[in-house]
């Protein structure tokens, strides 16, 4: 309050010495020395004014220092870095191994399973010991879910970390949720066209119920 | 009426498993004349060229999705009363009427087995 009245004063001062000087001259007319000792006046005039601006301004600027200092040690926080050649890369190359593993497993176990269809014209006995060795594939096959089901908690855990450092830097900075960014012409195409993966339970409807529609 | 199993088929899906798999249990119902695409432009390239008495297709391939290449055989007049059924692992209520809007004869959902196939190709048919 005090300080908003001094700077009403100072803002209404350097007027009211201007505003003296020009009544005092306004009889004759006025000469170069007159507007030199006018804009002088005028000079001295705002220097009270600048003084209680540079005040407040020196406190917003600290204030934007501050903010950006904290900025600069929450980014520090996010160890971009580390994310960017260290933790995504490597969530990558897991869900890369887990494709290959899955896309191995199952060739395998249909490989054992054509074997085991394609098997014509055997003795009982031959045709059980193809049978016994191809259901061994199977099993071995089957192992795969132990690696992937590893791989993908290290993935969870990644995207975890990731979604932990973004949300403590968010609430740091106090941003607000912006617009959305804008869709480029790949994901237009993905969202027109492109279903969107298999779906939680629950979320699907059943084939029965695709029947009933199709039946419409 | 008897289901045809001689006539040709084509599977269509960008993953190699999946079209093993529908192989597979296309020739446990009976069917043997059963060719593979890898996307809706190849399975279009293959039908110009050959005649399909029913194609099977999954919905989610780039650069041509299974809702496009539905599009195209029906916009097709050489083409457009092959029998097409859609096999997806989403099954939205809007993603089916939407198929059966584009002209699909019906309608799978992933996983799916050997009876459900028949099931459907044999309804697609009046069998």
């Amino acid at each position: 309050m005090t300080q908003s009245v001094n700077r009403k004063d100072a803002m209404e001062q350097p007027f009211e010495r201007v505003r003296a000087y020009v009544d005092a001259r306004r009889a004759g007319d006025a000469t170069f020395g007159d507007v030199v000792a006018l804009a002088e006046i005028t000079a001295e005039s705002m220097q009270a004014f600048f003084a209680t601006i540079d005040k407040s301004i020196y406190r917003e600027l600290r204030e934007i220092a501050e903010y950006i200092t904290n900025m600069r040690s929450e980014i520090a926080a996010l160890h971009a870095g580390e994310l960017k050649t260290d933790r995504l890369p490597k969530a990558g190359e897991h869900l890369g191994a887990i494709v290959v593993a899955t896309e191995e497993a199952t060739n395998a176990i249909m490989e054992a399973a054509e074997a085991m269809l394609a098997a014509e014209g055997e003795d009982e006995a031959t045709y059980k010991a193809l049978v016994n060795d191809k259901v061994m594939s199977i099993f071995e096959a089957c192992s795969f879910q132990d690696l992937t089901g590893q791989r993908i908690a290290r993935v969870v855990e990644t995207l975890e970390h990731v979604e932990a450092r973004i949300g403590r830097f968010a609430a740091a900075v106090r941003t607000e949720n912006g617009g959305e960014a804008p869709e480029t012409d790949r994901e237009r195409r993905a969202r027109e066209l492109l279903l969107h993966g298999p779906q939680s339970r629950g979320e699907a409807i059943a084939q029965n119920e695709i029947d009933a529609l199709m039946a419409k | 009426m008897a289901l045809d199993h001689t006539i040709p088929v084509l599977i269509v899906d960008d993953y190699s498993t999946m079209l093993r798999i529908i192989r597979n249990l296309l020739k446990q119902i009976g069917f043997e004349d059963v060719d593979e695409a890898s996307d809706g432009s190849a399975a279009l390239g293959k039908m110009r060229e050959k005649k399909y008495g029913l194609v099977i297709s999954d919905w989610n391939m780039e650069p041509m999705t299974g809702i496009e290449l539905l599009k195209e055989v029906r916009a097709d007049d050489s083409l457009n009363r092959t029998p097409f059924i859609m096999v997806t692992a989403e099954s939205k209520t809007e993603n089916v009427i939407a198929a059966k809007k584009a002209g699909v004869n019906n309608y799978i959902v992933k996983p799916f087995n050997a009876q459900t196939l028949k099931s459907k190709i044999e309804a697609v048919f009046g069998a």
